[in-house]
């Protein structure tokens, strides 16, 4: 174990000691960020936006009287409808921002002392809707003597579900961020194995009593940490820009994730970044040279690009389907960005890149015995 | 005498890649060392003198662990080189220039990281550290980055990290090689201060001279197998080195020089 840290240290020392590597490290993130940032900006100026002074349009729906002020009245602007159901439907559509309902026997339930809940519906893919939103909730809070949208099993955001931004999120991310990481593994891959094998490092290396095995584990999570580190700044450049990018397309205020979100996609990237660096290692030890590495390392960075994007079409998938590598991290992070992720699926998906990962570990163990793989000219 | 190196029968077939004899419609397999058996014996240093392609590097890299041979063994302080090579490596340094060392550390911290692999002690490391950098003037250099050092620094370099766990046997393919004269003299007289330490050292040359200056025993190498196996007294007698070689190269070969 001792050696592997020494070849750890060994390797982060060269990632920054050398001024191109750090640059490599942030210069995808940076460009992502600017890009996006670029585009943002000019689809924003091309956006409609809310006209000063604009009154959310509600539908009340048993609103007692005298609940709710004058001055809290004015901000919106009252509609009148048929039924709840009609009402809710024109949300759905855009033409209406909000609905607010109140429980039947409203007034009585508050006097008692059990406490009644207010609906608030709403639409997050329509902008004066949110705002609608934020505007009668924030009316209604700070009250102890009822609730507002505390049924859990039910959905007050009535945004169609194919435009629901969740799912935007949910499509591309796994393409991105596959094609992120597997960028950054492919930059420093080669260059750390066959680089060594082309220059004779490797093999001043391996007249030293270290185990072949060390050698692999200490390049492996070095290289693993660095296209991790490079990953996850290409990550920050999206979601920082997506706030901007998205401008009044994506309502992105509409969707936070909770610490086990963010928990289950950093277990599916590291182990993602494991598969890829020990599948590109494996490609790299069989290489003579930098420029052969690269070579065979391209085809296998395309498929493992789409079998992640091959994530977008599995609408249903079964638990089965995320113990398959690639498509399994796919569907995982798929599933885990809509919120629908079933832990035992991500767990499934991490453990199968884990063990992926073991094998090819111990494949490459063997090829740096093999005289004629490791000293290739 | 302490035997140190004992080989057993050693021998190594290569194949030749496809492309060459394509064109040159050579065999398809090179026996590059057959059958070779000798000993080396604590305290001196032999030589395996040949010429071109006779098969020294290949028996310097399969006495250092690097390739395996077809058959055969050798055994270096006990140790197989076939079934203990992580023995083996611990006692042995290999020198050649083959081998390189990463261009964007300093000497410095290579020797740290070698000795580290090696297993040495930190504050060991660090003085043997110190004495050889000053032995061999690297101290000035030691900070640089090993890419931006002369030839002949980095040369003394390589040689002070492949002996930085102070092994007992010492392989050195062709020392002289691609060496200016002033390494190169600096080099031979710590292969003879190393002998007086009561290391053991193999090199392979085809140098004539430097067999004479250096070397106790010498094992004469053509076409991969040994044509004569004596001490230099004895190899010297008669003739000067260079017209025994001649004489042996003709009749082995049945090649007119
Ligand atoms: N890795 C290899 N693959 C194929 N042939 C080799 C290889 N290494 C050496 N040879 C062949 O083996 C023979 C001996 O080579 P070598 O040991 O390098 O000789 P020397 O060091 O005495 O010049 C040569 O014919 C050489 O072409
Ligand atoms: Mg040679």
């Amino acid at each position: 174990m001792k050696n592997v840290l020494l070849i750890i240290k060994k390797e982060f020392n060269r990632f920054f000691k050398d001024r191109r590597m750090i640059l490599m490290l942030f210069l995808p993130g940076l460009l992502i960020f600017c890009l996006y940032s670029l585009i943002g900006t000019v689809m924003e100026k091309a956006a409609p936006t809310i006209p000063e002074g604009y009154k959310p349009t509600v539908y009340f729906c048993r609103l007692p009287d005298g609940f709710l002020s004058e001055n809290d009245l004015k901000l919106l602007e009252g509609k009148d409808f048929e039924t709840l159901e009609e009402a809710k439907s024109n949300v759905a559509e855009g033409t209406l921002d909000i609905v607010v309902e109140f429980q039947a026997n409203f007034t009585a339930a508050v006097e008692g002392s059990s406490r009644p809940e207010v609906k608030v519906y709403y639409n997050s893919s329509v902008q004066t809707s949110i705002v609608g939103y934020t505007l009668a909730t924030g009316i209604l809070s700070g009250h102890n003597a009822f609730t507002v949208n505390s049924t859990p099993t039910e959905k007050f955001d009535l945004v169609d579900e194919d435009e629901q931004v969740t799912n935007i999120f949910a499509m591309v991310i796994p393409l991105l961020m596959f094609s992120l990481l597997a960028s950054s593994c492919i930059s420093v891959a080669p260059e750390a194995i066959a680089g060594e094998k082309e220059r004779g490092t490797m093999a001043t290396m391996l007249i030293t009593p270290v185990k072949r095995i060390e050698i692999v584990l200490g390049k492996i999570l070095s290289l693993s940490c660095y296209a991790m580190l490079s990953g996850i700044i290409s990550f920050l450049g999206v979601i920082l820009s997506l706030p901007k990018l998205s401008g009044g397309l994506l309502n992105l205020g509409a969707v936070s994730y909770g610490v086990g979100t963010y928990f289950m996609l950093f277990g599916l990237i590291i182990s993602i970044v494991l598969v890829m660096i020990s599948a590109f290692s494996v490609l790299s030890t069989l290489a003579k040279n930098v420029k052969e590495a690269t070579a065979f390392i391209g085809p296998l960075m395309l498929v493992i690009i789409l079998l992640g994007m091959s994530s977008m079409f599995f609408t249903n998938p079964s638990v089965g389907l995320y113990a398959i590598p690639f498509i399994g991290s796919g569907i995982a992070m798929s599933a885990v960005l809509s919120t629908t992720a079933s832990a035992l699926g991500v767990v499934l998906a991490i453990l199968s890149n884990l063990v992926l990962t073991a094998l090819l570990v111990v494949l490459m163990g063997f090829m740096f015995k093999k005289e004629n793989i490791m000293l290739k000219k | 005498m302490e035997e140190i190196l004992k080989v057993e029968g050693l021998t190594k077939t290569f194949k030749q890649p496809k492309k060459l004899f394509k064109k040159a419609e050579g065999p398809e397999t090179v026996v590059a060392v057959n059958n070779l058996s000798f000993a080396a014996y604590k305290g001196e240093i032999f030589g395996l003198l040949g010429p071109n392609g006779a098969g020294k590097t290949t028996t310097l890299r399969i006495l250092a662990t690097l390739i395996k041979p077809d058959s055969g063994n050798a055994h270096i302080c006990g140790k197989s080189v076939v079934s203990e090579e992580d023995e083996v490596r611990k006692k042995i340094g290999f020198l050649t220039s083959e081998l390189k060392l990463e261009d964007a550390f300093t000497p410095d911290y290579l020797f740290d990281f070698f000795s580290g692999l090696y297993g040495i002690d930190k504050s060991i490391a660090q003085s043997r550290k110190f004495s050889l950098f000053q032995k061999f003037g690297i101290d000035a250099f030691k900070n640089q980055k090993y890419g931006n050092l002369s030839t002949g620094m980095k040369q003394k370099v390589a040689l002070v990290v492949s002996i930085a766990h102070d092994p007992e046997f010492i392989i050195f393919d062709e020392p002289t090689n691609g060496l200016d004269v002033l390494t190169a003299r600096v080099v031979t007289d710590f292969l003879q201060e190393l002998r007086a330490d009561g290391k053991t050292i193999i090199l392979s040359t085809h140098i004539f001279s430097l067999v004479e200056k250096l070397c106790d025993r010498v094992g004469i190498l053509i076409d991969g197998k040994l044509a004569a196996l004596d001490t230099l007294e004895n190899l010297t007698k008669e003739k000067n080195l260079e017209d025994t070689f001649f004489e042996l190269y003709e009749k082995v070969t049945g090649a007119k020089i």
